[in-house]
């Protein structure tokens, strides 16, 4: 099987990448652990587009043309939502997985995307000219060769497999997972503040587990459906090693083990929450960060919170630094002025090879920056940028060209 | 009995336990929600409350007439101490 450009991952880097790299003319195939597309945002439920629109006051202005503009558009129309809603100084986009995945399926088919879905890069390594992959799926081995190749993985997954040049952030300072998962039987229920008290009520008692004290529900925007969201230490047993099977197998079980106290204990306590019951459970746990390429630039804290922008911008980074390095809420940073950093396209290209490109979060940044990096509206943004860097490469056109390119398609971002 | 904070000092804490984001100089009126503390942020200031000042704070008292400004806080923390 042979194609233009590999796409390791479908989630929002991953589908933005091939979706772009296909439109520009490009035989794409993409490698996709799950049964479907989305990432973060369908198999963890992950339920807002953050880091699609600028900071400041005033009305929304979307950060990205392009793509990520187009997700927006596809997702509201999917939602019936008016737009992005106000949550104290950012912009978010309330998005629903099941519209995710089928949005996905939706791009991939118009621009005529291979999809491989339940297959994992085994094994990578450079072939002439191009990279031969070879990807399995239950134990079923397929070579596929191309030109050039993405990771949008979110682990670095190709890094790790090419021997290249990754960094992972002290287990201490990783941030911290989510884990969400979905509730129905909730009619005219007690919610917001006075649910927020009752939890730290519950847990003060000792009928609910410490865990259950970042929990908060949102409406999925369907009648009778909500989401719950709490932060794990990912420490249940052991350091947090999110690139760990036996960590990550302990952190899905204390998930489920704390979502479901916790929906036991409000059905008993708490107005409206008698007929309540967890209607799914997320594919998995959402995992922050945890291994990134090392590329020509490496993103910095310090760029992002200046608001720093470079010749060589391939998108905004909108959102500001959302630190999850414990279980006690988020800890916003923003910006100087709030103004959205540039992230050049150094940092989408590995320090030692050619015909690779980083997407999404685990492209080429530090532990802070990454903080803002990786939210799905930047991942689209970075990700379409990689699928037209890619396109380049495999045509043996200079990548310095993603720019230009980009600049033709959608017009300069802001 | 622990006397009641005043709204300097709840922002204070506010800013030092990382609840809120919040200015030098923040009101004692202004709106916290406005500045983006929400429900997650109230779990821990509920919690936070509790440990330093001794003050329970329950569920009926998890309301926005309670928690809107550093004023209302410092008075219901008041309340829940005495």
């Amino acid at each position: 099987m042979t194609a233009d450009v590999i796409v390791l991952g479908a989630g929002s880097a991953g589908l933005a990448a091939a979706v772009t790299a296909a439109r520009e003319g490009a035989k794409v195939v993409v490698l996709e652990r799950h049964g479907f597309a989305g990432g973060m945002g369908t198999a963890s439920l992950v339920h807002t587009f953050c880091g699609l629109y600028l900071l400041g006051e005033g009305p929304p202005r979307l950060a990205n043309p392009g793509f990520p503009a187009e997700m927006a558009e596809r997702m509201l129309r999917a939602t019936g939502d008016d737009g992005p809603v106000r949550m104290g100084r950012v912009w978010v986009l309330r998005q629903h997985p099941v519209e995710f995945v089928r949005i996905a399926d939706e791009l991939f088919r118009e621009s005529g995307v291979e999809v491989l879905f339940h297959s994992e890069a085994l094994r990578a390594e450079r072939d002439g000219d191009g990279w031969t992959v070879e990807a399995v799926c239950r134990g079923q081995r397929k070579v596929l060769k191309a030109k050039a190749l993405v990771d949008a993985s979110g682990d670095a997954v190709l890094a790790d497999l090419l021997g290249a040049a990754a960094e992972r952030t002290e287990s201490a300072l990783l941030q911290r997972p989510a884990y969400v998962f979905g509730v129905q039987g909730v009619v005219e229920a007690e919610e917001g503040l006075a649910l927020a008290g009752r939890i730290v009520d519950g847990v003060r008692r000792g009928e609910l587990p410490k865990e259950a004290l970042g929990l908060h529900f949102r409406s999925s925007g369907r009648a009778g459906e909500i989401f719950g969201s709490i932060d794990l230490s990912g420490a249940e047993e052991g350091d947090y090693d999110p690139l760990d099977a036996g960590c990550l197998s302990r952190l899905e079980v204390r998930g489920r083990q704390v979502a479901s106290a916790a929906v036991d204990f409000l059905k008993r306590e708490a107005a409206g929450w008698a007929a309540a019951y967890v209607s799914h459970w997320p594919v998995r746990a959402g995992v922050r960060e945890s291994r990134r390429w090392i590329g020509r630039h490496v993103l910095s804290e310090a760029e992002v919170l200046a608001g720093t922008r470079h010749a060589d911008d391939i998108a905004l980074a909108a959102w500001p630094l959302e630190f999850r390095e414990t279980t006690r809420g988020p800890k916003l940073r923003f910006p100087e002025e709030d103004r959205a950093a540039g992230i050049p396209l150094g940092c989408l290209m590995p320090r030692d090879l050619d015909g690779v490109f980083a997407a999404g979060r685990c492209l080429s940044c530090d532990h802070g920056a990454q903080a803002s990096l990786r939210v799905m509206g930047t991942c689209f943004a970075t990700g379409q940028a990689a699928g037209v860097a890619a396109v380049l490469a495999a045509r043996g056109e200079a990548v310095e060209g993603t720019l230009l390119r980009l600049r033709e398609l959608h017009g300069s971002p802001e | 009995m622990k006397e009641m904070p005043t709204a300097e000092e709840v922002v204070a804490m506010l800013r030092e336990e990382g609840i809120a984001d919040l200015e030098d100089g923040f009101a004692a009126d202004g709106n916290l929600f406005e500045a983006g503390m929400d429900s997650m942020a109230v779990m821990q200031l509920i919690v936070v409350v509790e440990e330093r000042f001794g003050a329970v704070i329950g569920p009926e008292d998890a309301g926005r007439e309670n928690l809107e400004t550093p004023e209302a806080l410092a008075r219901l923390i008041g309340r829940r101490t005495a």
